[in-house]
């Protein structure tokens, strides 16, 4: 190959023009010109942006579009109805007018001040959930795998029951499920460093651990009286009850930036579900973006735990709605989180309307409906990995 | 035939005899030492004939059946395991991880629920929901995908739990009186359990005796592999509803006893086949020591580490068991079993 510098950078079909198809726009020459031929999307996608090639354009997968804006539309009714319904049923207009200032005083306060802080905890704990869920589950290759049950939620019960059963009653329970999901996580990253960057090795430090504090959590309610260990069960069960406003504002900064640093992961994410060579290969450093997925992973666990408590499933309903709509070209971070929010909102929609005077926790309900859904996903013949 | 399966190297055979000499020696001490008030020294004169009703209610009523408890569970906890294991190629398979216990537990609520209260009763109950337990997670991990991940297992199980743990909530939510009997069962523990449970389960016990002397052959040419266990003459399927049989009626009849203590169906036989190598017949026979021997070892430390109250035996197993379990997965290869 005894080419000239700029023609080794040509395509073949140029190379007989040399450089000057190129430099001239003069279409005798038999060719369209480079910026010309016209580059369709991949079939499945839109392009965004710049026509012309010397502009950034973007491809956008169609049915991505479709499954976000649906699940958020669905989100939407369900937080309609989740304002309305209730022990006073309310009008949806009335709760429309309501939410944004107008109309009767009454409905006003009761979506603005009861229902609706109810509401914002509700999306934001089960975005998260399954956020952090999905996350994991891509990393461990595992759809089984969610921070809830490697031992964080087991870390943050103990916490705060601790709190609740008085060891320190000067902290408040959110403050201490926090500091628990945070020793927990450390705990396993600490227990599992050094093993390698094989996710499942973290995964077993992690029930290991979880085991350890679900012991010390029963230990603490068997110690108690009956009426102290009433007081700490929402903690053990996970409830939108006991959260606190500091804490749901705490989730709110969180899971903002947790979503914009998932989404500026989501390529590496898919990357990540083929073998570590391949992954390698395609310019993954991949241990580097391990830790920062796992990371991102517990401190969202970590900041919905504080919120709302264990409430498990979420973070296996979530993102198992999302692959299920979506294509599997990639890893689905927005269906997931607004799945996540989607079931959060209903579950709890359900917990307290279903048996009306006794309010069922949110954890209960997200544990009914995921129970089966879990055997399930344990039972179908194995067609691929998370 | 010969007396099979014991050990015939001079040195395991030593071993074997060293385990049980220290067993008996812990028996002893767990006789001796105790939170309460009557000292090592008083009770030691007890048994050695000096008058001394405190003492001698002490050790004899209370301490007596604790250590016999202890030895059944550590028997039947360790055996299980080392069942589980060879049975699923798994080393990390474990009864408690994997939902044995927590489906113990929530037979358990949903039966005090519905008014149940005899002893008996219970023990039944509770067998049930282990072998259910049971069942679930190994059916639903599916054999054969076993023997390839061993964390696949373990996941399974941990799901498990969480499933069935939220369930016994639930049925708890309803029940205030349940719910106070239920959280002092959840946490294993040999302290005030009654003989009269353990003469309850001890058919139960020696039916599966019977049975693992029946199965411990086939069972070690399954290690093999499927097709040359086939190939042998014996049937895989058939063999592995045995074992699941015998490790349910086992971790049901000791968590019925004891409460769900973990990690000590996984620590047993690692420690066992240390000593004895792959082989499930041998491991079998050091299990039997072994399971009692940490049993009652961290019985008498629950005692006397926060005395004079007490720890619960399932908190401890659980924060030595931990350990065991990380450490394990941290070895640069599992050893498939």
């Amino acid at each position: 190959m005894n080419l000239p510098m700029t023609l080794r950078w040509l395509k073949p079909e140029f190379r007989k023009h040399g450089a000057a198809a190129l430099v001239s726009n003069d279409s005798s020459m038999g060719i369209a010109p480079y910026d010309d031929v016209p580059v369709k999307p991949p079939s499945g996608y839109w392009r965004w942006g710049e026509r012309r090639g010397d502009g950034i354009s973007i491809l956008i997968e169609r049915r991505a579009v479709w499954v976000n804006s649906g699940l958020m539309i669905v989100l939407m009714l369900a937080c309609i109805a989740y304002l309305s319904l209730g022990s006073v049923i309310l009008d949806p207009r009335d709760v429309v007018q309501a939410l944004a200032g107008q109309g009767d005083m009454m409905t006003g306060f009761m979506v603005q001040e009861l229902r609706l802080p109810r509401l914002v905890a509700a999306c934001l704990t089960g975005g998260a959930f399954a956020l952090a869920g999905i996350l994991m589950q891509t990393l461990a290759r595992n759809r089984l795998a969610t921070p809830g049950i490697i031992g964080i939620d087991n870390g943050a019960t103990a916490f705060a029951v601790a709190s609740v059963v008085g060891m320190s009653v000067s902290l408040a329970p959110s403050a201490m499920a926090l500091t628990g999901a945070v020793t927990a996580a450390v705990l396993t990253f600490g227990l599992a460093a050094g093993s390698g960057t094989q996710g499942y090795r973290f995964i077993v430090a992690g029930i290991g651990v979880g085991a350890v504090f679900g012991a010390i959590t029963q230990l603490l309610l068997a110690r108690v009286a009956i009426d102290t260990a009433n007081a700490a069960y929402p903690w053990t069960v996970g409830s939108l009850n006991a959260r606190s406003g500091g804490s749901v504002q705490l989730l709110g900064i969180g899971l903002a930036l947790g979503f914009v640093v998932a989404l500026t992961l989501a390529r590496s994410l898919t990357v990540l579900r083929f073998s570590e060579a391949t992954a390698s290969g395609l310019g993954i450093n991949t241990s580097a973006r391990r830790i920062q997925i796992l990371l991102l992973s517990v401190a969202l666990t970590a900041l919905a735990v504080a919120v709302a408590g264990p409430v498990g499933m979420v973070g296996l309903i979530g993102p198992e709605i999302a692959r299920a709509l979506s294509t599997p070209r990639h890893v689905p971070v927005v269906a997931a989180t607004l799945a996540g929010a989607l079931v959060m909102v209903l579950s709890d929609l359900v917990g307290r309307t279903l048996l009306a005077p006794i309010e069922l926790p949110v954890g209960i309900v997200t544990a009914i409906i995921g129970g089966p859904w879990l055997l399930w996903i344990l039972m179908r013949p194995q067609r691929s990995h998370a | 035939m010969k007396v099979a399966f014991i050990p015939q190297r001079l040195e395991q055979r030593t071993l074997l005899v060293l385990l049980l000499t220290a067993l008996v020696a812990v028996s002893v001490v767990s006789l001796l030492v105790g939170a309460g008030s009557v000292s090592p020294s008083q009770a030691f004169s007890m048994l050695l004939g000096s008058e001394d009703s405190e003492a001698y209610f002490v050790v004899w009523e209370l301490r007596a059946p604790r250590t016999l408890i202890g030895i059944a569970v550590g028997m039947a906890l360790g055996v299980s395991g080392a069942l589980l294991q060879a049975v699923a190629r798994n080393p990390l398979a474990e009864p408690g991880l994997l939902g044995v216990s927590a489906g113990a537990a929530f037979a358990v609520a949903l039966a005090l629920v519905l008014g149940a209260s005899a002893a008996s009763l219970r023990i039944s109950v509770a067998q049930v929901g282990a072998l259910v337990g049971c069942l679930c997670v190994l059916g639903v991990a599916r054999w054969r995908g076993v023997g390839n991940d061993p964390i696949r297992l373990v996941l399974a199980g941990a799901a498990f739990s969480a499933l069935l743990g939220a369930m016994t909530s639930l049925i708890l939510l309803f029940d205030q009186r349940s719910a106070d009997e239920v959280r002092f069962w959840v946490i294993g523990s040999l302290a005030g359990r009654r003989l009269e449970d353990l003469w309850a389960v001890l058919p139960s016990m020696a039916f599966c005796t019977v049975l693992i002397a029946l199965i411990a052959r086939p069972l070690s040419a399954l290690a093999l592999g499927e097709r040359m266990a086939s190939g042998l003459g014996h049937h895989p399927q058939l063999i592995r509803a045995l074992v699941v049989l015998c490790v349910a009626l086992l971790v049901g009849a000791a968590t019925a006893i004891a409460g769900p203590i973990i990690f000590v169906g996984l620590v047993v036989p690692f420690i066992a086949r240390a000593f004895a190598g792959p082989d499930i017949r041998r491991t079998l026979w050091f299990c039997l020591p072994i399971g009692p021997l940490i049993i009652l070892a961290a019985d008498i430390i629950s005692r006397v580490v926060v005395s004079p109250s007490e720890l619960p035996l399932g908190v401890l197993t659980a924060l030595c068991g931990a350990p065991v379990l990380i450490a394990a997965v941290r070895a640069r290869r599992l050893p498939m079993l």
